[in-house]
């Protein structure tokens, strides 16, 4: 009798103990080497310490969490064998996305392998088109959002008269200007745009551009560039030696620490908004963003990132709505978050549009002290 | 004469048939054999449709002589004719592959002409300009897809009397694209055979010879350009499918580096040299991954290896040991 019991219990054991063993996969596709690998490793490393603290906490659903980290290497046939690789590990969830391109090309794989998928970074509009994943969720902010705080910021704080744009031209560039400019028609701005002036994401040398800037003298220019590393410090201090008086106003997410760190005190004075700053209000008197940010710090040694604070949020949000719906299934969990409230992240409480849009709340900020990348809050 | 020989040949062709078909089963198998895994389909697709993609590449560096490094453009265009027209106007496959083999062949034969009298650098660097103003245009003109692409390409579809072929799963691209890399499988073989091929070869190891005998080695090199084109853009209209989104990204030097790679590592003129050396490539990358920069260390290092030590391919290095034994 005893020892049927104990062979029933272990057979019992044996069945179940695999099913309970099981680990919640939890999965990042972004780029970990070459030109963005440390903006990619940036974000895996948020992720991990986020999933790190939910298992301290004993874990999701009673189970625990593991990370499978996969490098896309910032391109989009390489992205989509990663894709196939998570489809084929049966991952829970995928947080991928520092570049459209790769985004873009990875979503239908994991849509057609019915698998959670969360973009963190990418920005392109098309992403949340619904066109390939009805389900598609992002934590990063859109360009529409980006130009209405910056078309704001020109036309109603600083009431502008005269504006010039100075564009990148590309999609990213000219989309942004198109947005800003619809904007201003939105609100029936006053002003006018006196000038555009165009340049190629390669250039570093912007001075033609600058002396016919100068020479239109607007009261505000209006800055796009995603050539962080190289062109855009270049483009500030060709700006400050070219002595233009007008404000330099650079689009939402182009002041990262390399611009910093090459353009040094030329970037005092730069106007410029974004969604995340470890080290300014109101983050700093939010609690669940002042744990992250001490957390990471002792982890990595370095203050979090904008980046970081996505990947972060993007397990945040996805571990309450499981924890909510108790279920990892695609489309419920996805139901849970989009067009609905999530509390808690460390973007503070936030709202999902009902198209998977994390809604953006921004601080517009003004360098102080370039060299040290130090930023005073506006508004 | 033909009657004396025939029983002795007849057996031969037989055994080639035969053998070429148990090969041609058990490749169109091969991904059940791998376990039938939506892994091993994708890997098998992938390696099949790049395959077909140096096929086109391979024509103009072993037949030619010459290596061509505009080839992403006629990839980039089999991608964009089917991302474009699929999505903007519904049309189905066979459409966009005939619109892909058309304008391959109307941009292979505006290069060809204007590269006709360039040789070897020159002809590689006016092939690479090609391929980066291709991409300019790419990149910056909306109404092709700009720098986003095109999302949302629907599955393939391809009428065919009765039938109603789509291929939405990964499993269903594979056998359309096993058939196409059959197909080009077959127009090599061919071509190898035929008088364009022979007087290419002719024009490339002996160009004197070839004068000799009254052969335009210009017209040689432009046909052999144009018929290479459709072949690398076929890969591209089927990619494009496979991948469901289109972008410049297929003028990117991955796919460049994967051609030549792949054409060179086995050995140029070897009928099965740039599948073997296709599957080879992939495989390494997504079976026995070093992490991104080491693959490339390594895909670069192979490159310049071979070309170096053994400028015939792992043949021609299989060749010196035996020799040596």
């Amino acid at each position: 009798m005893h020892k049927t019991k104990l062979a029933l219990a272990l057979l019992l054991g044996l069945a179940t103990a695999p099913a309970m063993a099981q680990d919640i996969k939890v999965g990042t596709i972004f780029p970990l080497s070459g030109g963005a690998g440390p903006d990619g490793q940036t974000v895996t490393n948020a992720v991990k310490l986020m999933v790190q603290q939910i298992n301290d906490k004993g874990g999701l659903l009673g189970r625990k969490l593991t990370v499978i980290s996969k490098d896309d290497e910032s391109t989009p046939a390489v992205g989509v064998s990663r894709a196939n690789e998570m489809v084929a590990e049966k991952a829970d969830i995928v947080i991928e996305g520092w570049n459209s391109p790769v985004t873009l090309a990875m979503q239908p794989i994991l849509a057609r392998g019915n698998i959670l998928d969360f973009t963190a970074v990418s920005k392109s509009d098309l992403i949340l088109s619904g066109e390939t994943n009805p389900y598609a969720m992002r934590i990063n902010s859109s360009n529409g959002f980006d130009a209405e705080v910056i078309a704001k910021y020109v036309a109603q704080t600083m009431k502008a008269k005269k504006v010039a744009f100075l564009t990148q031209n590309d999609v990213y560039g000219n989309g942004f200007q198109t947005a800003v400019e619809a904007e201003f028609k939105k609100m029936n701005f006053s002003g006018e745009v006196i000038m555009t002036e165009k340049f190629a994401f390669k250039d570093t040398d912007f001075r033609v551009q600058l002396t016919n800037i100068k020479g239109a003298n607007p009261d505000a220019v209006i800055v796009t560039s995603s050539s962080n590393s190289s062109g855009l410090p270049a483009l500030v201090e060709q700006y400050r030696q070219a002595d233009i008086k007008s404000t330099f106003v650079g689009a939402v997410g182009i002041m990262l620490s390399t611009v910093y760190k090459v353009a040094g005190d030329a970037n005092n004075g730069v106007i410029s908004a974004d969604i995340f700053f470890p080290d300014l209000p109101p983050f700093t008197t939010m609690p669940e963003s002042v744990a992250f940010v001490d957390a990471y710090k002792k982890a990595y040694g370095v203050l979090p990132d904008k980046s970081a604070a996505l990947g972060a949020a993007a397990v945040q949000v996805w571990a309450q709505a499981v924890a909510q719906t108790k279920s990892l299934d695609r489309k419920t969990v996805a139901e849970a978050i989009r067009g609905k409230a999530v509390k808690g992240t460390v973007f503070g409480d936030v709202q999902f549009l009902p198209n998977g849009q994390m809604q953006p709340r921004y601080v517009v900020f003004k360098v102080v002290d370039g060299k040290n990348a130090k930023l005073e809050a506006l508004q | 004469m033909t009657a004396i020989e025939s029983p002795h040949s007849a057996p031969i062709p037989f055994l080639r048939c035969a053998t070429i078909a148990a090969f041609v089963v058990i490749g169109f198998f091969l991904p059940r054999l791998l376990g039938g895994t939506p892994v091993a389909y994708s890997t098998l697709t992938t390696i099949a449709i790049f395959a077909v993609m140096c096929y086109g590449a391979d024509i103009v560096l072993s037949y030619l002589g010459e290596v061509s490094l505009g080839h992403t453009v006629f990839w980039a265009i089999g991608g964009y004719a089917a991302a474009n027209l699929a999505v903007k106007y519904g049309l189905n496959g066979w459409l966009t592959a005939a619109a892909t083999i058309a304008l391959c062949l109307a941009a292979a034969a505006f290069l060809g002409a204007v590269t006709l009298r360039t040789r070897e650098f020159v002809f590689s660097l006016v092939t690479y300009a090609a391929a980066v103003v291709a991409y300019e245009v790419a990149f910056n003109w909306d109404a092709v897809g700009g720098s986003d692409g095109i999302v949302g390409i629907p599955p393939l579809k391809l009428p065919l009397l009765v039938t109603n072929f789509s291929g939405a799963m990964q499993e269903d691209l594979w056998p359309v694209a096993f058939i196409l890399l059959l197909l080009t499988l077959a127009f090599i073989a061919r071509f190898r055979r035929s008088r364009l091929g022979t007087t290419a070869l002719m024009v490339q190891m002996n160009p004197a010879l070839a004068a000799s005998l009254g052969v335009d080695p210009r017209r040689i090199r432009l046909a052999v350009f144009v018929i290479s084109a459709p072949i690398t853009g076929l890969a591209g209209w089927l990619y494009a499918y496979q991948r469901a989104y289109v972008g410049p990204d297929m003028f990117e030097s991955y796919f460049l580096v994967m051609m030549l790679t792949a054409i060179v590592l086995v050995g140029r003129r070897i009928l099965l040299g740039p599948l073997i050396g296709t599957a080879l490539l992939i495989a390494q990358q997504n079976l026995f991954s070093l992490g991104g920069d080491w693959n490339k260390i390594v895909l670069g290092s192979v490159l310049a290896l071979v070309l170096i030590f053994w400028p015939a391919g792992l043949v021609g290095l299989y060749r010196r040991i035996t020799k040596k034994s």
